[in-house]
């Protein structure tokens, strides 16, 4: 094979393979660098941290590739919390612990859905873009969540609700599981279903995919609600994990999902991106800041370090492209 | 130094391994219209962009006025009274005539110790120049509210307003209806008349006789020969640019059965654009619909697709009668469309070739919801074959083909429904004379086979050539049904101008 023929092999696969190969050197710098970086413990928590963005960034990702985006997903999963709180506030005593944990995740979970099909809804009938819907949501949704708090934290959890959000199974934290069921979920129904094609041809080019048949509004109304869900879904991870339903949980995370969903390569103009690309986006995000606190960088200067890893990313994959 | 003077002196261009011109050299002589022909990928649009400064030649020379040039980006040839007007439009749709002419170059006026723009004289010089042109336009009109005809005269106006020597046209007719045509080529007449030298793209070769006064030829980035128009015929300029490939002629006209249509569409209406359209589609047929820019034809079929809503009118496909048709529904029950403006909304340009041929079919070949690309391969194999699409690795995005190869996904990705009626919108636009061959040749294939379609082209040659039967839209209304083996080209373009057989 020739040098040419070679490096050429090169350019491609580093390419394809920057993130991982990026990624490598920040944990072989941590691990030389950062004391306590390496240790079982320190990774496990790492991952319980990156868990809760994870889950939602996952579906940020569809969302971003149909051409959309949420801002709202920080508070829903705020309210998702709040919601399981008051109905075991308020029910627990009457219908028992089991039932009122499980109709509140079932009625979070259901409330996360809708907020995605009304953002998808509103797009559809009166072309409003997913970016004001979204901001407004995530204006009233986090009023919401503090109204059914009534704006304090409501600590009202059956004692064994922990476990979902700090518990350990099998020495491994469980958000972790649940993480892992979302990603194999998300990267299948991206990858293997006609949906996620759909989803990729809506984000790519919306006109034609509704040319070649595709219901293109059903399609982002799906991954809108998709994300929705999930975001509910790690709202009351995060709220078992701290043991109370707090209306201001969860605040700016939507910056943090959509910061790891970019880095991880999908591109906010739609129709590109991969699962498997954000969640090395999210590992990234949780190991860079676990590993400023490790080595004791001020929490300012990680916010700046942040800010510049986000804006390299995207600069990173524009010249990427431009080699090719 | 002779003014509008261009020479090629051994010039190559290489792209990687590719040779996209090799050793091209020829004199191209000042104040005349020089059509450069050739089919898709032999090279024209290099020469032109080297012209305009967008590459650079990776040998040999490139004199222009009689003197030698480098040109480092557009910037420069600018400079050396190079303009070009490209195929896709480059004018912002949202702004006025005159702000896209001097667009970047607003005049400006002080007022009160700040400069603020001119609009006065803004749109008086865009007036003058276009009245200069012969445009009778508002300058202050937006662009958006144009025809397509008179947005490249804008085009054209606004390259002119450099003053330059030397105007590159690269296909400015591809969107244009035939007297929007007449009213350019009286547009590019007049330039000719105050010396300005031009170089023409154009897959027309009817235009070629009408507007240019020599041709070059190119052939695989190669030069293949150089002549008067005067001495030339299609036939020789066609030998030329494929080296003596016969031109295939539709296979002998077949009887169609006309006792039970699979389409029937009656009084169509949509507000403003379709009144009162009529037709029936039989089994097998080609369909040809006829008409200018604007009459409707486009329209007509998006009506029936579902892409666009109707205002009245009833439409009955195979049996059924259509209320609400929406393009899900209609690619349920059988129809098939393939947009006239590809790039735009027929394929997705950032997916593979793979995913835009499964586009369509994309619930078919799935199961269960559930993609299988093994199960696609068949169908993807089939239509590069069968299409003969030139397409070196399928999980490249289809942007990197040529438009013909591009063109063929289009159809190929409907075809994978397996369709009953198929409606091909302009299918042959801006893609090389073997590439549309191909296609019709495909088009009767499918026919034959039981396929019905629908062909729109603003060639009116491609539509005598390819359909069965004709309709003539005019205004949004049909206007005549003529049979193409009764009809002349002549007869036919009169029909199309003036609404009345």
């Amino acid at each position: 094979m020739s040098t040419a023929a070679m490096s050429r092999i090169g350019a491609t696969s580093l390419k394809i393979y920057a993130m991982e190969v990026i990624l490598l050197i920040l944990v072989v710098f941590l691990i030389a660098f950062a004391p306590g970086f390496a240790t079982l413990g320190n990774f496990l928590n790492v991952l319980r941290t990156v868990s809760m963005l994870g889950i939602i960034a996952f579906g940020m990702t569809a969302v971003i590739i149909s051409g959309e985006i949420d801002l709202s997903i920080g508070a829903t999963a705020g309210l998702a919390g709040c919601i399981v709180a008051f109905v075991c506030d308020g029910y627990m005593d009457m219908i028992g612990e089991v039932p009122a944990v499980l109709i509140g995740t079932i009625a979070a979970l259901a409330i996360g859905f809708c907020t995605g099909v009304f953002t998808g809804k509103i797009r559809q009938w009166f072309n409003v873009p997913t970016f004001i819907t979204t901001l407004a949501l995530f204006t009233a949704i986090r009023g919401i969540a503090n109204l059914v708090t009534g704006g304090f934290p409501m600590p009202s959890f059956p004692s064994w609700f922990y476990f979902f959000g700090a518990g350990n199974l099998f020495g491994v934290p469980f958000p972790v599981y649940v993480l892992a069921v979302v990603f194999v979920a998300m990267h299948f129904l991206m990858k293997y279903t006609s949906f996620g094609r759909a989803i990729y041809a809506v984000g790519g080019n919306a006109e034609a995919a509704r040319l070649s048949g595709i219901d293109v509004s059903l399609t982002k109304t799906l991954a809108l609600a998709i994300t929705g869900a999930l975001a509910a879904l790690s709202g009351i991870l995060l709220a078992s994990q701290v043991g109370s339903g707090i209306g201001t949980m969860a605040t700016g995370m939507e910056l943090d999902v959509i910061s790891a969903t970019i880095i991880g390569g999908t591109s906010l103009f739609g129709g590109k991106g991969r699962i498997w690309g954000t969640l090395l986006g999210v590992l990234f995000l949780g190991c860079i800041a676990n590993g400023m606190t490790l080595m004791n960088v001020s929490e300012y200067w990680q916010y700046v370090v942040r800010g510049g890893i986000i804006l390299g990313a995207v600069l990173l994959n524009q010249i990427l492209e431009r080699i090719r | 130094m002779v003014r509008g003077a261009i020479e090629f002196r051994d010039v190559t261009k290489v792209y990687g391994p590719t040779v996209a011109i090799g050793r091209f050299s020829h004199a191209f002589e000042p104040g005349r219209i020089h059509a450069l022909m050739g089919k898709n990928g032999s090279g024209k649009s290099t020469l032109v962009k080297m012209l305009a400064g967008a590459i650079e030649p990776t040998l040999g020379e490139l004199w222009v006025n009689g003197a030698r040039v480098r040109f480092e980006g557009p910037r420069d040839a600018y400079a050396a009274g190079i303009v070009t007007v490209h195929q896709e439009l480059s004018l912002v749709r949202s702004l006025s005539i005159g702000e896209n002419i001097y667009l970047g170059r607003l005049p400006k006026k002080h007022v009160m110790g700040g400069t603020v723009v001119d609009w006065q004289r803004l749109n008086d010089d865009a007036r003058a120049l276009m009245a200069d042109m012969g445009l009778d336009l508002d300058p202050r009109a937006l662009v958006e509210t144009l025809s397509v005809g008179q947005q490249q005269a804008v085009e054209i106006v606004k390259a002119m307003s450099f003053a330059p020597s030397i105007l590159l046209l690269d296909e400015p007719t591809s969107a244009l209806a035939a007297p929007e045509v007449a009213q350019l080529f009286n547009l590019i007449r007049r330039l000719r008349a105050r010396g300005v030298t031009m170089i023409y793209i154009t897959h027309r070769m009817n235009e070629l006789f009408e507007i240019a006064d020599t041709c070059v030829v190119l052939r695989d980035g190669h030069f293949v020969g150089a002549t008067e128009m005067k001495d030339a015929t299609s036939a020789s300029i066609v030998e030329m640019m494929f080296g003596g490939v016969s031109m295939a002629k539709r296979p002998a006209r077949r009887s169609v059965d006309r006792s039970r249509p699979i389409l029937s569409v009656r009084n169509l209406q949509r507000d403003d654009v379709v009144h009162d359209v009529s037709f029936d589609l039989y089994r097998g047929e080609v369909l040809g619909f006829a008409g200018l820019l604007g009459s409707g034809r486009t329209e007509v079929l998006r009506a029936v697709f579902g892409a666009d809503p109707h205002d009245g009118g009833a439409i009955v496909f195979d049996g059924e009668t259509i209320e609400r048709p929406t393009p899900k529904s209609m690619k349920k029950r059988g129809l098939g469309y393939t947009p006239e403006n590809r790039k735009e909304v027929g394929l997705v340009q950032v997916l593979s070739s793979h995913d835009n041929l499964c586009l369509a079919s994309i619930g078919r070949i799935a199961r269960h919801g559930l993609i299988d690309r093994r199960l696609e391969q068949p169908f993807v194999d089939r239509q590069i074959r069968d299409l003969s699409i030139r397409v070196p690795d399928p999980m490249d995005p289809v942007s990197s083909l040529s438009g013909g190869n591009q063109q063929k996904i289009v159809i190929g990705n409907w075809l994978n429904t397996e369709p009953k009626v198929m409606f091909f919108d302009e299918p042959s636009r801006g893609i090389d004379v073997q590439a549309k061959q191909q296609i019709f040749e495909i088009m009767w294939q499918k026919a034959e086979r039981g396929l019905s379609s629908i062909f729109v082209s603003s060639e009116l040659e491609e539509v005598l050539e390819v359909a069965d039967r004709i309709i003539v839209l005019y205004h949004g209304r049909v206007v005549a049904e003529v049979l193409p083996e009764e009809t002349t080209l002549a007869e036919l373009y009169k029909i199309c101008m003036e609404g009345s057989p």
